[in-house]
C-alpha cells in the first residue's frame, strides 16, 4: 500500500455519478432502480388498495341493513367482483412481491439491484397498464360482475353478452405476464447476486419467503393464464371447452381456477410470512427460534399448497375418494403453518421484546392468523365446509386469513421500514393509536361474519330480507368496516405527515439485523458502495464484518467502480465467480408495455388482426431493447 | 484473502437462470394444456367424436423427428459460444435456424389445412387439440424470432458475455421446445396409437 | 333414540352457554336458515361436528393467546419461564407445530370426513321412499316429482320421517340448493346431477335459497322445503297432480282468457289449458304456494297483482318482462291466478 488510495468521498462520488438516473418525471419513466421500481409498486397498489377498499365500504353500506337499496343489483356485483379482483390481483401480490420484495431482496442480499433491472420496469408498467385496463370496464359500463372466480357457464356469452368477463380475462392474462417477470426476477436475483458469502443457509428468512413465493408464482399462474385463454377462445372465437353440449365441462373451469387459486393465497400470505420473519428477531433482540424449520416451512407451504384445490369444490359432487384426497391433504398443509406461528411466538418469548408499532402489527397478524387458520381447517371437515360454502363464514375465513394475516403484516412493514426508504421516523404514538383501530375495526368487522355464515347468509347477495337474525351482525360490520378505514387513514396519515417532518433516522434505528440496515437511509442508487462480505445469518449483528467492510471500502476494494457493475455469484455457496454488467435506464420497457395495452385494448374489441400487427410491433421494441448490451 | 478472484470456470450465468425459470412456467403450462386435453378426453364418450377422423401419424413423427434433431446444433453452438468461437456458434445456429425454419413452414401448411378440415369451432376435441397444437407452433416461432436475432448479434463475429449466455438460453430454449412438442404431438396423435 | 339425541342436544346447550360465540347465537334464538338448529338427523351431525370443532378452536386461540400475553409480561426477561433456551424452544415448537396438530387432525379426519360424510353422503336411492326432482333456473327452483304429474315452483313438500332422495340440475348456470337445517347442499351443474338425503324429523317451514352466485339475482333465489304429516303430504301431491281448476266467476274466465291470449301462455303452463310453456314457474296451483318468485314476494293479491305488473320492480332482471297490461285485466288475471289453488 504504498499508493495513497483515493479518499472514501471520491469513491463514493464516483459511484454516485455511475449510477444517478435521470431527475423528473422522465426520470420515473426510464428508471431501472430497483428502489424507485419498488415505490411505484408501492404507490400504485396501495391506489388500488383505497380503490378495493371504497368499494368494499359501498357493499358494507348496502349491506348495513336489509332491503337497502343504495346500489342495485347490477352495480352490486361489479363492485363485488372488482372488490376481490383489485384486491388480489392489483394490491396484495403486487404489494407483497412488486414493493416489499422489489425494494427490500436485493438491499438484503447485498445486491445493487434486481437481476433484470429492465424486465423490472417492464413488470412494473405492465402491471399499471392491467390495473387501468380492468378499471376501464368498469368505467365504461362493462365491468366484470361474475365474481372473482368467475364461474362458467354464467360468464360465458350466452349468459354475459356484456365486456365484463372479457375484460376480467384479458386483464389478468395481461396482469400475469408482470407477476411472471417479477417472480423470475426476484428468483434469479436470490440465486445469484447474492453477496459473497451469504450461502444458501444464510439467506434471510424474509428471501426464503420471497423465494417461495416468486417460485410458486411461475408454477400457480399459468393454469389461471390457460383457464383465462380458454373463456376468451369460447367467448370470442367460439371454441368449446366449458359447454356439455359440445364436449366441454364447466368443471374444467373450476378445476383450472382452483388449481390456480389455492397457491395462489400461500403466494399472498408467503410476503407476510417474510415481513413477519424481518420484524420479530429485531424487535425480540434475538435470532429466530427453530431458523431452518422456519425456512423449510416457507418452502413447504408453496410446495403443498399445489395438492388441494379441490378443498373449494367440495359441494360440486366430485367422488368420495377425490374428497377425501383433497381433504387429508388440506389437513397437511397446516403443518408448516403451525411450526412457524410456534416458531414466532417462542422467538419473541425467549427475547426481551420491545413492542413498538410494527410488533404490535405482527402480535395482530398471529391472533388473526390462527383465528383464519382455525376456521380454514374446519372447511377440510367435510361436511361442514358442504355446509358453510358460499355462506358469510367463509368471507369471515378468507377476511381474517388475508386482511389479518397478510395485509397486517404489510402494515407492520410499512412501519418497520419508512425509517429505511424515507430517512425519518414515524410518529410512535399515533401509530400505536392507529394500530389499536385498525385491529379492533377489523375484529369488529369480521368476526360476526362466522356467526352470519352460520346462520346461513349466503355470500355475494346485494340485499337480504328481514327477520332472518342477520340484521345486527351486518349492522356491527359495517360500522366495524368504517373503524378500520379510519385506522388505515391515520395510518396513512402517520406516514405521511413524518416523511414531511419526522425526525432523521439514521442508518440503523432499531438495530435491524438483515444487510439493508447496513446502508444509509435512504440507501444510495448502488444500494452499497461496497459489496458486503457475508459471514453470518444474521450480518447487521456482525460488527465485525461491517467494520471490515468499511476498511474495504477505504482501500478501494469491492466498490465495481468502472460501470453499473456488481459481482455474480455460485447458487450455493454464493462465491463470487462473474461480474455482472447492469443496463440502466431505458425507455423500451415503457414502450413495450404501451403497445401490449393496445393490443390486449383491441383483442377487447375483436380487431384480431390489428392486435396481432401491434404483437409484432411490440415484439420489434422488445428487439430493439435488447440489442443494446450493457456494458456498451 | 481476495473473494473477488474471478475463477476460469463461471457457473450459469443469470441470463441461463432466467431463461430457465421462463422456460419451466411456460412448460408448467404447456403441462396444463396436456391435463387439459386428457381430463376433456376422459369425459368424451367417443374422441374423436363421432365424424372426425382420427389423425394420421406418419409426418408428423417425421417432422418432431427433424425438429428434436436441431436440438444437437443448438447444443453445439452453446458451447461455441462458450468457448468464444463466434463464427463456428453462428454457422451452427444457422443450420439449425434452416432445419428449423424448413420444419415450421410445412407444420404451418399442415396446420392451416388441418384448421380448415377441422376447425376448432366443431367441438371440445377440436378445440383442444388445434389450441394444443397451435401453442406449440407458436413457441417454435418464437425460437426462430430468437436464433435470427442472435444471428445478427453475432454478425461482428465477437463472443460477448451477454451474447454468450444469449445462445446458451436460446440453446436451453430450444430443448425445453423440443421436448414439449414430442408430448404435443404424441397427445394429438394419441387417438391412432 | 330420542334419548341419546336430546342428551347430545343437552351437551350441545352446555357448550353454548360456556363458549362466548355460543351467546351471540343464543340471543337471536333460531334464525330460519341457521345450520345449528338442525331438523334431521344429517345436520343434527353436522351441528354436533361445529360444536366440536369450536370447542377445540377456542382452546387453540387461548393457547396461543396466552403466549403472547406471556411475551409480553415477560418482555423484561430473557429465557422461558422454566429457563428453557432455544433447545427447548424448538422442541416446543415442534412439539405444538407438528405433533400436536397431526394428532388433532387425525381424529377430525376420520370423525367427519369418514363417518360424518357417509351420513351426509348422496343416498342410496332404494333406502329412500320418495324422489324429488329440483331444477335450478335463473332465478327460481322448479320442483317436479317423478312419477307422478306434479310441478311446482320455489315449494318443496316432503312427509316428515320420511328418507326423500332429493336429485338437483340445473337448466342454465350453475346454482347450489342448501336447506340449513336439514343436510349440506349440493350444486346444480349443467351435465351432472347431484343428489342429496332430506330426512325432516319435526314438521316446518325450512328456508333455504340459492348458494352459488348465478348472477343478478342470486340474491332472490329462496326455496321452502315444507315437512308435513304423511296424510297431508298425501293429500297436497294428489291436489298438485290434478289439472288447473276450471274458472268459477266471470272476471276468473276474462282472467283465463287474457292469460291464453297475453304473452303468458309463452312463458307458463297452465295443466288442463292451452299454456304449455316451461320458460317460467309451472303455475297450475300457483295459489297453493305461500310465496311467489322464489320467495321475494309473499303471495297476496296486492303483490301478485305488483309482480305482474311490474315483475322488474322487486326482482330487477328477473326473466319475465313487464307487459303493458290494463287494470281491468291485471284484475282478471289476479282473480284468475287466485282461484288456481
Ligand atoms: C392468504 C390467504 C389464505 C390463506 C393463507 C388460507 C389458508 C387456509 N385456507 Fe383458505 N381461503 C382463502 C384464503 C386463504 N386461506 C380465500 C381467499 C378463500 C375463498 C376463496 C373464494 O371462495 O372466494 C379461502 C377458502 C378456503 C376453503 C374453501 C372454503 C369454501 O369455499 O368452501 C378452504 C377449505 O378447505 C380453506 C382452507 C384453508 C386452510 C386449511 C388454510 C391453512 O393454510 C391455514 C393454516 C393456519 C393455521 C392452522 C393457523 C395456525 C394455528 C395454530 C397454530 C393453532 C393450533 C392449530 C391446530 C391445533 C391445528 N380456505
Ligand atoms: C386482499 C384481499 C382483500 C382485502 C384486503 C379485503 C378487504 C375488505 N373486504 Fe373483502 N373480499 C376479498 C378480498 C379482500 N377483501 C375477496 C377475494 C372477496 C370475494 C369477492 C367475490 O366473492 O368475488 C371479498 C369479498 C368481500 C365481501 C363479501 C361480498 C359479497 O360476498 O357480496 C365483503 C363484505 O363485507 C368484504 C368486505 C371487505 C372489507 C370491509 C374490507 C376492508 O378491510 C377494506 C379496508 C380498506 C380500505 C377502506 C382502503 C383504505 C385505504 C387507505 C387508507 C390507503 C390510503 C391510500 C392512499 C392515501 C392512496 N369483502
Ligand atoms: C318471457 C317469459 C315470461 C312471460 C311472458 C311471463 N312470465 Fe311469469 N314468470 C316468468 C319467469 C322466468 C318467472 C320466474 C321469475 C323469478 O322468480 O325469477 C315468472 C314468474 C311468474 C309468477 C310467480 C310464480 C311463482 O310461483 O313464483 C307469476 C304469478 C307469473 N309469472 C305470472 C305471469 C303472468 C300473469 C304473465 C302474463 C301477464 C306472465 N307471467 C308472463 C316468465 C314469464
Ligand atoms: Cu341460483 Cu344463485
Ligand atoms: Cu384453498
Amino acid at each position: 500500500m504504498t499508493v495513497l488510495a483515493p479518499p472514501v468521498e471520491e469513491r463514493v462520488e464516483l459511484l454516485d455519478r455511475i449510477w444517478e438516473e435521470r431527475p423528473g418525471v422522465l426520470g420515473w419513466l426510464t428508471t431501472v432502480d430497483h428502489k424507485r421500481i419498488g415505490l411505484l409498486f408501492f404507490f400504485t397498489s396501495l391506489a388500488f388498495f383505497a380503490a378495493g377498499g371504497v368499494e368494499a365500504l359501498v357493499i358494507r353500506t348496502q349491506l348495513a341493513g336489509p332491503d337497502q337499496r343504495l346500489v342495485g343489483p347490477q352495480t352490486f356485483n361489479e363492485l363485488m367482483t372488482m372488490h376481490g379482483t383489485t384486491m388480489i390481483f392489483l394490491f396484495v401480490v403486487p404489494m407483497g412481491l412488486g414493493a416489499f420484495g422489489n425494494y427490500l431482496v436485493p438491499l438484503m442480499l447485498g445486491a445493487r439491484d434486481l437481476a433484470f433491472p429492465r424486465l423490472n420496469a417492464l413488470s412494473y408498467w405492465i402491471f399499471l397498464a392491467s390495473g387501468l385496463f380492468i378499471y376501464t370496464g368498469l368505467f365504461v359500463g362493462q365491468g366484470p360482475d361474475q365474481g372473482w372466480f368467475s364461474y362458467v357457464p354464467l360468464a360465458l356469452k350466452q349468459f354475459d353478452p356484456s365486456l365484463g368477463p372479457d375484460f376480467y380475462a384479458l386483464g389478468l392474462i395481461f396482469n400475469g405476464l408482470s407477476t411472471t417477470a417479477t417472480a423470475i426476477n426476484l428468483v434469479t436475483t436470490i440465486f445469484k447476486l447474492r453477496a459473497p458469502g451469504m450461502s444458501l443457509n444464510r439467506l434471510p428468512l424474509f428471501c426464503y419467503a420471497q423465494l417461495a413465493a416468486a417460485g410458486s408464482a411461475l408454477i400457480l399462474l399459468p393454469p389461471l393464464t390457460l383457464d383465462l385463454v380458454l373463456l376468451e377462445l369460447q367467448r370470442k372465437a367460439g371454441f368449446h371447452f366449458f359447454d356439455v353440449a359440445a364436449g366441454g365441462s364447466p368443471m374444467l373451469w373450476q378445476h383450472l381456477f382452483w388449481l390456480f387459486g389455492h397457491p395462489e393465497v400461500y403466494l399472498i400470505v408467503l410476503p407476510a410470512f417474510g415481513i413477519t420473519t424481518s420484524i420479530i428477531p429485531t424487535f425480540a433482540k434475538r435470532k429466530m427460534v427453530a431458523a431452518p424449520l422456519v425456512a423449510l416451512a416457507e418452502l413447504l407451504v408453496a410446495f403443498i399448497g399445489f395438492g388441494v384445490w379441490a378443498h373449494h369444490m367440495f359441494s360440486t359432487g366430485m367422488p368420495t375418494s377425490a374428497l377425501v384426497f383433497f381433504a387429508a391433504a388440506t389437513f397437511m398443509v397446516v403443518i408448516p403453518s403451525t411450526v412457524q406461528i410456534y416458531a414466532w411466538l417462542f422467538t419473541v418469548n425467549l427475547g426481551r421484546p420491545e413492542f413498538r408499532t410494527p410488533l404490535l402489527f405482527v402480535g395482530a397478524f398471529i391472533v388473526f392468523f390462527v383465528i383464519g387458520g382455525l376456521s380454514g381447517i374446519m372447511f377440510a371437515a367435510i361436511p361442514f365446509d358442504q355446509a358453510t360454502t358460499d355462506t358469510y363464514f367463509v368471507v369471515a375465513h378468507f377476511h381474517f386469513i388475508i386482511f389479518g394475516a397478510a395485509v397486517f403484516p404489510i402494515l407492520g412493514g410499512m412501519f418497520y421500514w419508512f425509517p429505511k426508504v424515507t430517512g425519518r421516523m414515524y410518529h410512535e404514538g399515533w401509530a400505536k393509536a392507529s394500530f389499536w383501530l385498525t385491529f379492533s375495526g377489523t375484529a369488529l368487522t369480521f368476526f360476526p361474519m362466522h356467526i352470519a355464515g352460520l346462520l346461513g347468509m349466503p355470500r355475494r347477495v346485494y340485499t337480504y330480507p328481514h327477520g332472518l337474525g342477520w340484521d345486527g351482525y351486518n349492522l356491527a360490520e359495517t360500522i366495524g368496516g368504517f373503524i378500520l378505514t379510519a385506522g388505515l387513514v391515520l395510518i396513512a396519515a402517520n406516514l405521511v405527515f413524518s416523511r414531511l417532518r419526522g425526525a432523521p433516522a439514521g442508518p440503523n434505528p432499531f438495530r435491524g439485523p438483515t444487510l439493508e440496515w447496513a446502508t444509509s437511509s435512504p440507501p444510495p442508487p448502488y444500494n452499497f458502495a461496497v459489496i458486503p462480505t457475508v459471514r453470518s445469518e444474521y450480518p447487521g449483528w456482525d460488527d465485525e464484518a461491517l467494520f471490515e467492510d468499511r476498511r474495504r471500502l477505504e482501500r478501494g476494494l469491492g466498490t465495481y467502480p468502472d460501470g453499473h457493475r456488481q459481482p455474480e455469484a455460485t447458487v450455493r455457496d454464493a462465491y463470487p465467480d462473474d461480474v455482472a454488467d447492469m443496463p440502466s435506464e431505458s425507455g423500451w420497457p415503457v414502450a413495450v408495455a404501451v403497445l401490449l395495452s393496445l393490443m390486449f385494448a383491441l383483442t377487447l374489441t375483436s380487431h384480431f388482426v390489428a392486435a396481432g400487427v401491434v404483437a409484432g410491433l411490440a415484439g420489434l421494441a422488445a428487439a430493439a431493447w435488447l440489442w443494446k448490451e450493457p456494458a456498451e | 484473502m481476495n473473494v473477488f478472484a474471478v475463477p476460469a470456470r463461471r457457473s450459469r450465468a443469470r441470463g441461463w437462470w432466467g431463461m430457465a425459470l421462463f422456460a419451466a412456467t411456460e412448460a408448467t403450462l404447456f403441462g396444463t394444456i396436456f391435463g387439459t386435453y386428457v381430463y376433456l378426453r376422459f369425459k368424451a364418450v367417443h374422441w374423436p367424436p363421432d365424424g372426425i377422423a382420427s389423425p394420421s401419424i406418419t409426418i408428423p413423427l417425421v417432422l418432431t423427428g427433424v425438429l428434436l434433431a436441431t436440438s444437437a446444433p443448438m447444443q453445439l453452438a452453446s458451447a461455441a459460444a462458450r468457448s468464444g468461437r463466434a463464427r463456428r456458434a453462428q454457422a451452427l445456429l444457422l443450420l439449425a435456424l434452416v432445419v428449423q425454419a424448413g420444419y415450421f413452414a410445412m407444420q404451418l401448411q399442415r396446420y392451416a389445412d388441418d384448421v380448415q378440415a377441422h376447425p376448432p369451432q366443431l367441438s371440445a376435441y377440436t378445440s383442444i387439440t388445434q389450441l394444443m397444437v397451435g401453442a406449440d407452433h407458436f413457441h417454435v416461432f418464437v425460437g426462430l424470432l430468437l436464433n435470427l436475432f442472435l444471428l445478427a448479434k453475432l454478425m461482428d463475429g465477437r463472443v460477448t458475455a451477454y451474447r454468450r449466455t444469449g445462445v446458451q438460453a436460446a440453446a436451453l430454449y430450444w430443448h425445453v421446445v423440443n421436448a414439449l412438442t414430442v408430448v404435443v404431438v404424441l397427445l394429438q396423435l394419441s387417438p391412432s396409437l | 333414540m330420542t334419548g341419546t339425541r336430546s342428551g347430545a342436544g343437552r351437551a350441545r346447550r352446555r357448550l353454548q352457554l360456556l363458549l362466548p360465540l355460543g351467546l351471540p347465537l343464543l340471543a337471536t334464538g333460531c334464525g330460519r336458515e341457521n345450520l345449528l338448529d338442525p331438523a334431521s338427523p344429517q345436520q343434527h351431525k353436522i351441528a354436533t361436528l361445529w360444536w366440536v370443532m369450536m370447542g377445540v378452536a377456542w382452546f387453540g386461540l387461548a393457547l396461543i393467546g396466552f403466549l403472547l400475553a406471556l411475551g409480553w409480561l415477560r418482555r423484561k426477561r430473557e429465557g422461558l419461564p422454566g429457563g428453557g433456551g432455544d433447545r427447548v424452544a424448538t422442541a416446543l415448537v415442534v412439539g405444538l407445530g407438528v405433533a400436536a396438530p397431526i394428532v388433532s387432525l387425525s381424529a377430525l379426519f376420520v370423525w367427519s370426513d369418514i363417518f360424518v360424510m357417509r351420513a351426509t353422503s348422496a343416498p342410496n336411492p332404494s333406502s329412500t321412499s320418495l324422489t324429488v326432482e329440483v331444477t335450478g333456473h335463473q332465478w327460481w327452483w322448479e320442483v317436479r316429482y317423478p312419477g307422478t304429474r306434479a310441478v311446482t315452483a320455489n315449494e318443496i313438500h316432503i312427509p316428515v320421517g320420511a328418507r326423500v332422495n332429493l336429485v338437483g340440475k340445473t337448466a342454465d348456470v350453475i346454482h347450489s340448493f342448501w336447506i340449513p337445517k336439514l343436510n349440506r347442499k349440493i350444486d346444480l351443474i349443467p351435465g351432472r346431477t347431484n343428489r342429496i338425503v332430506l330426512e325432516a324429523t319435526r314438521a316446518g317451514r325450512f328456508r333455504g335459497q340459492c348458494y352459488e352466485y348465478c348472477g343478478l339475482q342470486h340474491a332472490h333465489m329462496g326455496m321452502e322445503v315444507v315437512a308435513e304429516s304423511p296424510a297431508r303430504f298425501r293429500a297436497w301431491l294428489a291436489n298438485m297432480a290434478k289439472d288447473a281448476a276450471a274458472p268459477s266467476t266471470s272476471m276468473q274466465r276474462q282472467g283465463r282468457e287474457a292469460f291464453l291470449n297475453e304473452a303468458c301462455s309463452g312463458c307458463h303452463q297452465i295443466r288442463g289449458t292451452d299454456a304449455h310453456a316451461r320458460v317460467g314457474p309451472d303455475l297450475t296451483h300457483v295459489a297453493s304456494r305461500a310465496t311467489i318468485a322464489a320467495l321475494t314476494l309473499p303471495n297476496e293479491t296486492g303483490t301478485l297483482a305488483g309482480w305482474i305488473v311490474d315483475p322488474q320492480h322487486d326482482k330487477p332482471g328477473a326473466r319475465m318482462p313487464a307487459l303493458d297490461l290494463q287494470g281491468p285485466e291485471v284484475q282478471a288475471l289476479v282473480a284468475y291466478l287466485e282461484s288456481l289453488r
